[in-house]
């Protein structure tokens, strides 16, 4: 059966697959990123919308962001998955984040 | 007014603290687990953390200097206010003291020596007495 793409090595393991995918398609990590962001980030001020009636954008942000550091910083440990750029970008993104959250509030409130 | 400040001052704080803490653990992981993608190899992100910990302490020093200053300034007789901040000079800086002394066991307890955590204390020693300073000003002059 012919198909259209190689595919990926299956008795190395499965983070083998993961790499060679990814190597096929660099777009990959970055966009699982994006996912998860704004699912916290959509999902968390929806909620909290549903919930309380006003949305707190700034701390969303935040958390969504930490939560794309983790699975970034967990790209690093090995090849293949993350390029340094991308990983510079998702740090930024928190501190960007943190700087909204910390300028858009009163001391009390955080 | 003063209020205002203590609120713009702090969080201009914790946005130095939250990069300081969020590139340090970024770096640590990757020295922790030998990782290939090392955020210290950029040279920018190198630049920031030492930058901001510059500006931290600067803040440390001027913000101790401002409190100073104003514990040695004098006010006008028959203004109705104290003539002086002698009342308030002793006793901050004394219980800042016992204060540092009872953190410090459990901070060595559970951080060990390490330089890398004491910069959080000794900001938040500062930033303690640059609301004092701001705070000992709005009681005896009021608002700035």
């Amino acid at each position: 059966m012919a198909y259209l793409y190689d595919l990926p090595n299956s008795t190395a393991g499965i983070d083998a697959i993961a790499i060679q995918t990814f190597d096929s398609f660099p777009w990959m990590t970055p966009l699982i990123l994006l996912f998860v962001y704004f699912t916290v980030f959509l999902g968390g001020i929806t909620r909290q919308k549903i919930r309380t009636g006003t949305a707190d954008y700034p701390t969303w942000s935040v958390i969504a962001s930490l939560s794309i550091l983790v699975i970034a910083l967990l790209f690093s440990v090995s090849s293949g998955f993350i390029r340094l750029d991308w990983l510079i970008i998702v740090v930024s993104l928190n501190i960007l984040s943190a700087v909204w959250l910390f300028l858009d509030k009163r001391s009390s409130e955080i | 007014m003063a209020s205002t400040q203590i609120t713009f001052t702090t969080s201009l704080i914790m946005i130095v603290l939250f990069v300081i803490a969020i590139i340090g653990f970024s770096i640590g992981f990757a020295d922790d687990n030998d990782a290939i993608m090392k955020i210290s190899d950029d040279p920018n992100m190198s630049y920031l953390s030492t930058n901001t910990g510059d500006s931290l302490s600067t803040f440390k020093d001027d913000s101790v200097g401002t409190y100073e200053s104003i514990l040695s300034s004098t006010i006008e007789p028959g203004s109705g206010a104290a003539q002086s901040t002698a009342p308030f000079a002793v006793t901050p800086f004394n219980v800042i003291g016992v204060a540092k002394n009872i953190i410090f066991l459990p901070y060595y307890s559970i951080f060990g020596s390490s330089e890398g955590f004491g910069i959080f204390f000794t900001t938040f020693g500062a930033f303690l007495a640059f609301i004092f300073g701001l705070l000992l000003y709005k009681t005896l002059r009021g608002n700035p």
